[in-house]
C-alpha cells in the first residue's frame, strides 16, 4: 500500500518525461490525463482502504490521512477535467497561432509537473518536503503563466512570482523556526519537522518562537492562498494563463495552499491554544472577503472576476477554519471540492469566450445563452454553483460554515462575512447576467467549442449535480479528516 | 577601575597635565590646520604656504581694526568668544594627554557632545544675527548637518562605552586600552566609520564641506562667518582650528589609547603622553588632508543621505555592541 | 578552534552580513548592488563553515562550500548578466523612497528584528542565536528592498537577499535544517532566479526596459 502513495506523484512525472521528449501531441496529453485520472483513482482507493487511518512511506516522509486523500481527490477531479480540456485548447490555440510548438511542448511538461508538485504537498508528512514541493508549485506555474507572451501576461508573470517568491521565503523561515523549537522540545533532528512527531511534541513548543513561526507560515502560505496582504498577484495571474491553467490554479493550488495552513494550524492550535490563529484567520479571512466583494463590484473583465471570486471563497474558507469545529472543517473540505470544479467549468467556459471574442470584457460579451448552448449552459451552471444556489453543493458548505461560526460564537464574524458575500453574489449575479441573458449583440462572433473541453464541460456539471445531491462517503471522509485537525465538536 | 579618578586631591600633576593639554591646543591647532593646508598643497603639485601660515594669518588678523556689520546685536559680538570658550573647555575635559583630568565628573559623553553643540549653535545664531541671505543660508545648513551629526556621535561613542558600562570618557579610554581585542568587534569598526564620518562633517571638510572655496554658494561654515573681521575673525579661525584639533585628539585616544598617561601620572608619562597625542593627531590629520585630495565636494542635497547612512552604522554599533557580548565578559 | 575565535568570526560573519544589506539599501548602481550581494554570499557561506569547522561536522563543511558556489558566485554571475550594456541602464532610477529616508527605515527595521527576535534568544542563548537579530534585520530590510525599487533587477537583489538571510537564520538557529530540505531550497531558490533573470530579458524584449513602473496594464 505505500507504494500506492506513490503513484500521484510518479505519475504525472512520467507524463512529463515524455512530454519532454516527444513534444505536444495526442499520444502526450492524453497521458497526461491519464496521469490525472490516476492520481484520483490513488486517492479514492485510499480512502476505502484507510480512511480513518494513516499511512507512511518512505522512511515516514510521506503521509495519507483522511486530510490528505480528500486533497488527492481535489487535485484529482480538477485535474483530470483540466488535462482532458487542455487538449483540445492548445490544438486550437496551435491552429489560430496562437502558440507554437515549443510553448505547446512547454505547456505540456510543465502542467504534469504542476500536478505531481501538488499532490507531493498533500502528501508530505514532513513539512520541509511540504513546502518544497509548494515552491515548486509556483516555479512550474510561473512559465504557464506567462504562456501567452504578452505584455499583460509578462506583468502578470513577474508580480505572480515575486510576490509569491516572497511569501514562500516567509513560510521557510516559519519552518525553519518551528524546526528549531520542535528539536528544543526534544524531538530529534531526523525527524523533527514530520507532521506526527510535531503533534506528539506540541505541548512542549515553546509558545513564544511556536507563535512567531505560525504567525510567519500565515503570511507566507497566505501568500500562495491569495489572503491578504499578499493576494495582489491574485487577479492578475489567474485572468492572464490559459484557461486550463486557470482553472487548476483557482480551483486546486489555492486550496492545497491553504490545505498547509491547516496542518501548521493542528500543530500550533496544540502548542499555544486556539486562540491566536483563530484571531489571524478571522482578521485575515474577512480582510480578504471585503478586498474581493470590493474589487469584484467594479469589475471590467470577466476573468479577473472569476479571480476574485476565488480569493473570496479563499476568504470564507479562512473565516470557517478560523471557527475550527467539525462541522467547520468538513464544510470547508466540501467548499473546497464544489468549488474547484465549479470554477473548472466557468474558466473553460470562459476560455472559450476569450478564444472567439479576443479580448475579456464584460461589455464586448453578450447573449451567451443565445449562442451557444454547451457554454452558455455550463457557464449558468458554474455561476449558480459560486453563487451558492441549491441543489449544488456549495449551499450546503456554507449554510454548514454559517452554523459552525454561529455555533462557535463568532456570530460577528459571520455577519461580517455574509455581507462581504451577499456583495459579491450581486456583482457576480449582474456582471452574469448582462453577458448570459439577453440577446446578443450584432456581430458578435460565433463560440466554437473543441470536443475535449466539451467533454470536460459535460463531466463537470454532471460531477457538480451528483456532488450536490449527495455527499456519500465523502461524508464519512470529511469528518475523519475533521477529527484529525483537532476539531472538537 | 581607578578609584582615584575625580577625587578632590588631584596630585599637581594632573593639574599639570590638564593645562599642558589645553596649551596644546592652543598652539598646536593652527600648526595643524597648516599642515593639512601644506600636506594637501604638496600633493597636488604646489609648493604652499608653510605649516605657520595660519599663525601669520592669525597674527594679521589680530592687528586689524574691529569691524562690526550694523545691525547685528551682542549674539554676533560675543559668538566667537562662546566657540571658543567651548573649544577650550572641550580641550581640558577630553582624555587627552592624561586620564585623570581635574573636570573628569563632567567629562562624559554627554556633557561633551552638549558642548560642542553650544558651540556649533553659537555660529549658527551669530550667521542668522547678520541679516544677510549667505549668513541665512549657511546657518541653515549647518543646523541640518548638526541634526544628524550630534545623535550620531552620541550613539557612536556610546556603541564603545557599552563594554566598559560607564559613559565617562576616561573609562571608555581605558576600558579600551586594558582590552585590545575588543577594537576589531563589529560595534567598535562600525562606530569608527560612523564617528569619522561625522567629524568631517561637524569640522566642514571635505566631501561636506569645502574649507577653501570661494564661492559663496558651496558654503557652509564659511557663509556663516562672512561678515567677520579683524580679531573677532581670528578668534573664529583660531576656534574652528581647535575643534577639529580636539576631535581629532578624541577619535585617537578612543582607537589609539596607547601612550596616555594614567590617572596618576609622573612627569616622564606626561611628557611621553604629550607626543604621543600630537603624533597620533598629526598622523590623523595629514591622512585627512590627503583624502581629501581625491574626494570631490558632495552636492548639498546628498549630504543627508551620508549623514544617515552614518547614523544608521552609528545604531548599528550600538545594537552589535549590545547584542554580541562574548560570555567571557 | 578556540570558543574566542568561534565567537568572534560568528559575529564578524553576521556584522558584514548585516553590513551588506544596509550598503544594498545606501547605493543605487545595479552593479554595485551585485556586488555586494556577492559579499554578503561570501558572508553568509562563512556561517556554516566556522560551525563545521568549530563542531568537526564534514556535512556543514559541505553545505558551506555549496552555499559559497552558489550564492557568491554562481547567482550574482547570472544577476549581473541580467545587467543591460546600455549606460542608462545601468543607474537605479530614483527609488519610490529616497535614500536619506530608506536608510532612517533601515534603523527602524533593525531595532524591531531585535525586539522581535528576542524569544529565539531566551530558548537557546548560544553565541550563534545571539546573531540572530542581525539575520532578521537583513530578512526585514529585504523586503523593504523589494517594495521600495523600481527596477526589476533591484527586486532581484532584494528577493537574494531575502533568500540569504532566511538561510542564514535558519544555519544559525538549528545548523542547518535537514539536509533535503536545505538542498530542495537551494534548488528552489535557483529556479526562482533563473526565471527572474529570463524574464528580465523577455521584459527588455517586449517593453524594452526594466523599469517596473511600466507595468502598469493589469489594474483593479
Amino acid at each position: 500500500m505505500s507504494l500506492l502513495l506513490l503513484v500521484p506523484i510518479g505519475a504525472p512525472l512520467v507524463a512529463a518525461a515524455l512530454a519532454a521528449v516527444l513534444g505536444w501531441r495526442r499520444l502526450t496529453s492524453s497521458v497526461t490525463v491519464l496521469a490525472a485520472l490516476c492520481i484520483l483513482i490513488s486517492g479514492v482507493i485510499l480512502g476505502f482502504n484507510h480512511g480513518s487511518g494513516v499511512r507512511f512511506a518512505i522512511a515516514n516522509l510521506f503521509r495519507a490521512d483522511a486530510l490528505s486523500i480528500t486533497m488527492l481527490i481535489v487535485i484529482g477531479t480538477v485535474g483530470t477535467l483540466a488535462t482532458w480540456a487542455s487538449i483540445g485548447y492548445i490544438d486550437a490555440e496551435l491552429t489560430h497561432g496562437h502558440t507554437d510548438a515549443r510553448g505547446a511542448k512547454l505547456y505540456g511538461v510543465l502542467v504534469p509537473i504542476f500536478l505531481a508538485a501538488m499532490a507531493s504537498a498533500v502528501l508530505a508528512n514532513n513539512i520541509g518536503v511540504m513546502w518544497v514541493a509548494i515552491e515548486a508549485t509556483t516555479v512550474a506555474t510561473a512559465f504557464l503563466v506567462g504562456h501567452r507572451r504578452t505584455r499583460a501576461a509578462l506583468e502578470a508573470t513577474w508580480k505572480y512570482v515575486v510576490i509569491c517568491s516572497v511569501g514562500i521565503a516567509l513560510a521557510f523561515l516559519g519552518t525553519v523556526l518551528l524546526y528549531f523549537a520542535s528539536l528544543h522540545a526534544g524531538a530529534s533532528s531526523g525527524d523533527a519537522l514530520n507532521i506526527d512527531v510535531l503533534l506528539a511534541h506540541a505541548s512542549q513548543l515553546d509558545p513564544a518562537v511556536t507563535r512567531l513561526a505560525a504567525g510567519l507560515l500565515l503570511l507566507g502560505y497566505g501568500a500562495k492562498a491569495g489572503l491578504v496582504p499578499f493576494h495582489t498577484w491574485l487577479a492578475d495571474a489567474h485572468s492572464q494563463a490559459p484557461a486550463p491553467v486557470s482553472a487548476l490554479m483557482s480551483g486546486v493550488l489555492l486550496s492545497v495552499a491553504f490545505y498547509a495552513l491547516l496542518r501548521v494550524k493542528s500543530v500550533v492550535d496544540l502548542a499555544v491554544g486556539t486562540g491566536f490563529l483563530r484571531t489571524g484567520l478571522i482578521i485575515v479571512g474577512l480582510l480578504t472577503l471585503l478586498i474581493a466583494a470590493s474589487l469584484l463590484v467594479v469589475q471590467t473583465d470577466f476573468k479577473r472576476m472569476l479571480a476574485y471570486s476565488s480569493m473570496e471563497n479563499m476568504g470564507l474558507v479562512a473565516v470557517a477554519a478560523a471557527a475550527g469545529t467539525k462541522l467547520a472543517i468538513a464544510a470547508l473540505l466540501l467548499h473546497v471540492l464544489a468549488h474547484g470544479i465549479a470554477k473548472t467549468l466557468v474558466f473553460l467556459g470562459s476560455g472559450q469566450l476569450q478564444a472567439a471574442h479576443d479580448s475579456t470584457r464584460i461589455s464586448d460579451v453578450t447573449g451567451v445563452l443565445a449562442r451557444s448552448r454547451m457554454v452558455g449552459v455550463t457557464f449558468l451552471v458554474g455561476l449558480a454553483i459560486l453563487l451558492g444556489l441549491p441543489p449544488f453543493a456549495m449551499f450546503a458548505s456554507e449554510l454548514s460554515i454559517s452554523r459552525a461560526l454561529a455555533g462557535a460564537g463568532l456570530e460577528w464574524v459571520l455577519g461580517a462575512a455574509l455581507l462581504f458575500v451577499v456583495i459579491a453574489f450581486a456583482a457576480l449575479v449582474r456582471n452574469g447576467s448582462r453577458m448570459l441573458l439577453g440577446p446578443p449583440d450584432a456581430g458578435s462572433p460565433a463560440i466554437t467549442v473543441p470536443r475535449s473541453v466539451g467533454a470536460a464541460l459535460v463531466t463537470g456539471v454532471i460531477l457538480s449535480l451528483v456532488l450536490g445531491l449527495t455527499v456519500g462517503p465523502l461524508l464519512e471522509l470529511f469528518q475523519t479528516a475533521a477529527t484529525l485537525l483537532g476539531g472538537t465538536r | 577601575m581607578n578609584a582615584t579618578i575625580g577625587l578632590a586631591g588631584h596630585t599637581y600633576l594632573t593639574y599639570l597635565a590638564t593645562a599642558l593639554q589645553v596649551l596644546a591646543v592652543i598652539v598646536g591647532a593652527p600648526f595643524i590646520v597648516g599642515g593639512m593646508r601644506q600636506v594637501r598643497a604638496r600633493l597636488e603639485g604646489r609648493a604652499g604656504g608653510g605649516i605657520g601660515q595660519p599663525w601669520r594669518d592669525l597674527h594679521k588678523q589680530l592687528r586689524k581694526q574691529q569691524v562690526t556689520p550694523q545691525g547685528t546685536t551682542v549674539v554676533f559680538g560675543f559668538a566667537p568668544a562662546v566657540v571658543a570658550g567651548t573649544a577650550l573647555l572641550i580641550a581640558a575635559i577630553l582624555p587627552l594627554i592624561a586620564l585623570g583630568s581635574p573636570l573628569d565628573p563632567a567629562a562624559d559623553l554627554f556633557g561633551v557632545v552638549g558642548l560642542l553643540f553650544l558651540g556649533t549653535v553659537a555660529l549658527t545664531l551669530a550667521g542668522l544675527d547678520t541679516g544677510t541671505a549667505f549668513g541665512g543660508m549657511g546657518s541653515s545648513r549647518e543646523i541640518t548637518i548638526a541634526a544628524l551629526v550630534e545623535p550620531t556621535i552620541l550613539l557612536a561613542v556610546f556603541a564603545l562605552s557599552v563594554p566598559g558600562r560607564s559613559a565617562n570618557l576616561a573609562a571608555i579610554v581605558s576600558a579600551t586600552a586594558d582590552n585590545p581585542g575588543h577594537l576589531v568587534s563589529p560595534g567598535s569598526l562600525l562606530a569608527f566609520v560612523a564617528l569619522a564620518i561625522v567629524i568631517i562633517a561637524e569640522t566642514g571638510r571635505l566631501p561636506v564641506d569645502n574649507p577653501s572655496t570661494h564661492l559663496e554658494l558651496t558654503m557652509i561654515h564659511e557663509a556663516m562667518v562672512l561678515e567677520y573681521a579683524g580679531p573677532k575673525l581670528a578668534l573664529v579661525e583660531w576656534a574652528s582650528g581647535m575643534r577639529l584639533t580636539v576631535l581629532l585628539g578624541l577619535l585617537a585616544n578612543l582607537f589609539l589609547p596607547w601612550g596616555v598617561a594614567g590617572a596618576d601620572p609622573s612627569v616622564l608619562a606626561i611628557l611621553i603622553g604629550f607626543v604621543a597625542i600630537t603624533v597620533k593627531v598629526a598622523v590623523l590629520a595629514g591622512l585627512l588632508a590627503a583624502g581629501e585630495v581625491f574626494i570631490a565636494k558632495l552636492r548639498y542635497f546628498r549630504i543627508p543621505e551620508l549623514l544617515a547612512g552614518s547614523f544608521l552604522l552609528a545604531l548599528l554599533a550600538v545594537t552589535a555592541s549590545y547584542f554580541f557580548a562574548t560570555p567571557t565578559n | 578552534m578556540t570558543q574566542a575565535t568561534y565567537n568572534g568570526v560568528l559575529n564578524l560573519a553576521a556584522g558584514a552580513f548585516l553590513l551588506a544589506a544596509v550598503l544594498i539599501v545606501w547605493r543605487r548602481e545595479l552593479r554595485a548592488i551585485v556586488g555586494l550581494l556577492a559579499w554578503q554570499g561570501i558572508a553568509l557561506a562563512a556561517i556554516p563553515l566556522t560551525e563545521g569547522i568549530y563542531k568537526h561536522d564534514a556535512a556543514l563543511i559541505v553545505v558551506g562550500v555549496i552555499v559559497l558556489l552558489l550564492r557568491a558566485v554562481a547567482l550574482p554571475l547570472l544577476l549581473i548578466r541580467a545587467v543591460g550594456t546600455e549606460p542608462h541602464e545601468r543607474r537605479e532610477s530614483t527609488p519610490l523612497v529616497n535614500t536619506t529616508t530608506s536608510l532612517l527605515i533601515t534603523a527602524g527595521l533593525t531595532v524591531l528584528a531585535y525586539a522581535v527576535t528576542r524569544p529565539i534568544i531566551a530558548l537557546d542563548p548560544s553565541p550563534a542565536t545571539r546573531a540572530v537579530p542581525a539575520t532578521f534585520a537583513v530578512i526585514l530590510i529585504a523586503v523593504f528592498v523589494m517594495v521600495s525599487r523600481r527596477r526589476a533587477l533591484s527586486q532581484a537583489v532584494g528577493f537574494m537577499m531575502l533568500d540569504n538571510g532566511i538561510a542564514a537564520t535558519a544555519f544559525l538557529i538549528t545548523a542547518g535544517v535537514p539536509l533535503i530540505v536545505e538542498l530542495g531550497a537551494s534548488l528552489d531558490v535557483m529556479f526562482a532566479v533563473l526565471v527572474l533573470g529570463l524574464l528580465t530579458g523577455h521584459m527588455r524584449r517586449t517593453f524594452g526596459g526594466t523599469d517596473l513602473d511600466q507595468l502598469r496594464e493589469l489594474r483593479g
